[in-house]
């Protein structure tokens, strides 16, 4: 992207400045954003234990290390192993977290809080590509606006021809970063559909 | 020791050049990342705590956790245990501080520690204590305590549901006593244990075995030391909970102890002394490994304990250390049933036992 930016520059003599379509920039997060659901309490009764892994005796005669818990849903046979820390409590809870999620993502499909929040997210991605693909169009537009203009010197032509060339730079100076920006939005596009 | 697949090392170091180092002890692909893992944050950790203690605040690059990172694997390269390396170990909720000369907590006891809370829990809430007012305090006494995991556990575990606690830990070893009593401290300032553990969970040097070596008070000489059972008139405590010594010469030199353990551990704190006990000529046919057992189940009767939790260290010990609590407990107490039995929990690899002692 940059490069497409960084080599007309040196050609530009003296850009006029020109007015800038003003657009609301907020980066404060939005307030009237709903509350995720809360998460699914899982019943205990269903929830297998294990502590791994590691063979042969423990006690005082090894000192193991390895702080892994497991935990197996029983109606849904989900397995979720954790071993993120060395504390197994604090296993046990990130796994019992991530169990839960994925039990209610099982049960409730696309209403579950975790697809509800991938879907939030989704959202506020698809937004910043777009906003950030709206700005660099904007840019490339002014850069080539920058060359129609020394081109005009050159020509020494009217106000008419000033806008004709511009739009034809626009058409023609980038044809690869057109190019590049439709490829992100399909791969956009599939990575969407692979969620 | 089976030989590392080359294949495996080669592995390793592709994933990290410090890997092979680690997989000297781990053995396994799997655990030696989680500890490189481990490492690799605490190297972090350290070095971020100089360049803000060094220099005041500031946002500086961290400077100097790869060579710290090098050799805390270095260290464990050579088998000192990770938690001697990282200086601390979980317990529960707890964060218990781990130094040289101190046997590290062990996963097992934390889960025989949180059933027997579960039990005290279980039996003061069936109320059938019949001559407990309800605002009497309740005793508890670890023999062997070490860093002190288990009265500190305990104390977590029962606070908010019992009014008034008296926990004892009891070590002869002088390191371990100064280790827990900094535990107690460090775990209050962590916000992980409430500030009544402060008064009511406190550590006497004693030593557990009759016989009187360089003049430590023995169990005798201890009571009136300790706080909570010298209020009464006779010295009583209501759950008595250990996990002492409990491997056998044999197995320590050429049997199951891993080479890290021997190595770096306390053997005082693994393997119980040579016994001179007068009282024990009767009991001659003692294994070793349970002489530590003997002791305990003789107090059991003398501080007329409702209830004893006893860690052993395989399925064989514990029906030895029951038997052994039947037999003694039966001829010194008249009154009164007793239950022995054995507690052990599947989906452990290790396999907890512990001999539970109830009486009524």
């Amino acid at each position: 992207m940059l490069r497409h930016i960084r080599l007309p520059i040196s050609n530009i003599i003296f850009p006029v400045p020109v007015p800038v379509p003003k657009r609301t920039l907020s980066t404060s997060a939005i307030l009237s954003e709903k509350a995720l659901p809360p998460r699914l309490k899982l019943n205990d009764a269903d929830i297998t234990i294990s502590y791994l892994k590691g063979t042969g005796p423990g006690g005082q005669k090894i000192n193991k290390t390895n702080s892994a818990v497991q935990l197996i849903h029983k109606p849904t046979n989900i397995v979720i192993k954790s071993q993120a820390t060395r504390s197994r409590s604090q296993n046990e809870k990130i796994a019992r977290q991530i169990l839960a999620d994925k039990v209610e993502q099982a049960l409730k499909g696309d209403h579950s809080r975790v697809a509800l929040k991938a879907a939030r997210e989704r959202k506020k991605k698809a937004s910043r590509v777009k906003k950030s693909r709206r700005k660099y169009r904007d840019l490339d537009g002014k850069i080539v606006e920058g060359e129609g203009e020394e081109v005009m010197e050159n020509l020494g032509s009217g106000e008419d021809s000033e806008g004709r060339m511009m739009e034809e730079g626009g058409d023609n100076a980038t044809p690869s970063d057109s190019d590049t920006d439709t490829v992100h939005g399909v791969k956009e596009a599939e990575e969407v559909d692979r969620r | 020791m089976p030989r590392i697949p080359t294949r495996l090392i080669v592995k390793a170091y592709q994933n990290n050049p410090l890997l092979p180092l680690l997989l000297r002890e781990c053995r396994s692909l799997d655990s030696a990342r989680n500890e490189l893992r481990w490492l690799h944050e605490r190297a972090l950790h350290i070095a971020r705590q100089r360049a803000i203690s060094g220099r005041s605040g500031g946002n500086y690059p961290v400077v100097g956790w790869r060579g710290l990172f090098r050799s805390m694997c270095l260290a464990r390269s050579k088998g000192v245990p990770l938690q001697y390396i990282l200086g601390d170990q979980p317990f529960g909720d707890l964060d218990i501080k781990c130094v040289r000369g101190v046997l590290i907590p062990r996963h097992e006891t934390e889960a025989i520690t949180f059933h027997a809370a579960e039990l005290i829990l279980d039996i003061l809430s069936k109320n059938n204590w019949m001559d407990r007012p309800k605002a009497a305090t309740l005793r508890i006494m670890d023999l062997c305590t070490g860093t002190g995991c288990i009265p500190l556990l305990l104390h977590a575990l029962l606070s908010p549901h019992v009014l008034r606690l008296s926990v004892v830990g009891v070590d002869i070893s002088p390191t371990a006593i100064r280790l827990a009593k900094e535990n107690t401290k460090r775990n209050v300032r962590l916000g992980v244990l409430s500030e009544r553990a402060l008064s009511e969970v406190s550590f006497q040097r004693g030593n557990m075995l009759e016989f009187n070596h360089d003049g430590f008070p023995t169990m005798e000489g201890l009571f009136p030391r300790i706080p909570g059972l010298a209020t009464s008139p006779e010295p009583r405590c209501d759950i008595l909970i250990s996990n002492p010594p409990y491997i056998s010469p044999r197995e320590y030199y050429h049997g199951t102890t891993a080479r890290s353990v021997r190595i770096f551990e306390p053997k005082l704190a693994l393997v119980p002394p040579v016994n001179l006990s007068p009282s024990m000529v009767q009991y001659r046919n003692i294994r070793r490994e349970d002489l530590f057992y003997h002791h305990i189940a003789a107090l059991i009767p003398r501080l007329q304990v409702k209830l004893a939790v006893l860690e052993c260290g395989s399925h064989s010990q514990a029906i030895r250390v029951a038997a052994m609590c039947k037999d003694v407990l039966g001829k010194c107490n008249s009154t009164g049933s007793i239950l022995v039995d054995i507690w052990s929990v599947t989906g452990y690899d290790g396999h907890p036992y512990a001999v539970l002692v109830r009486s009524r």
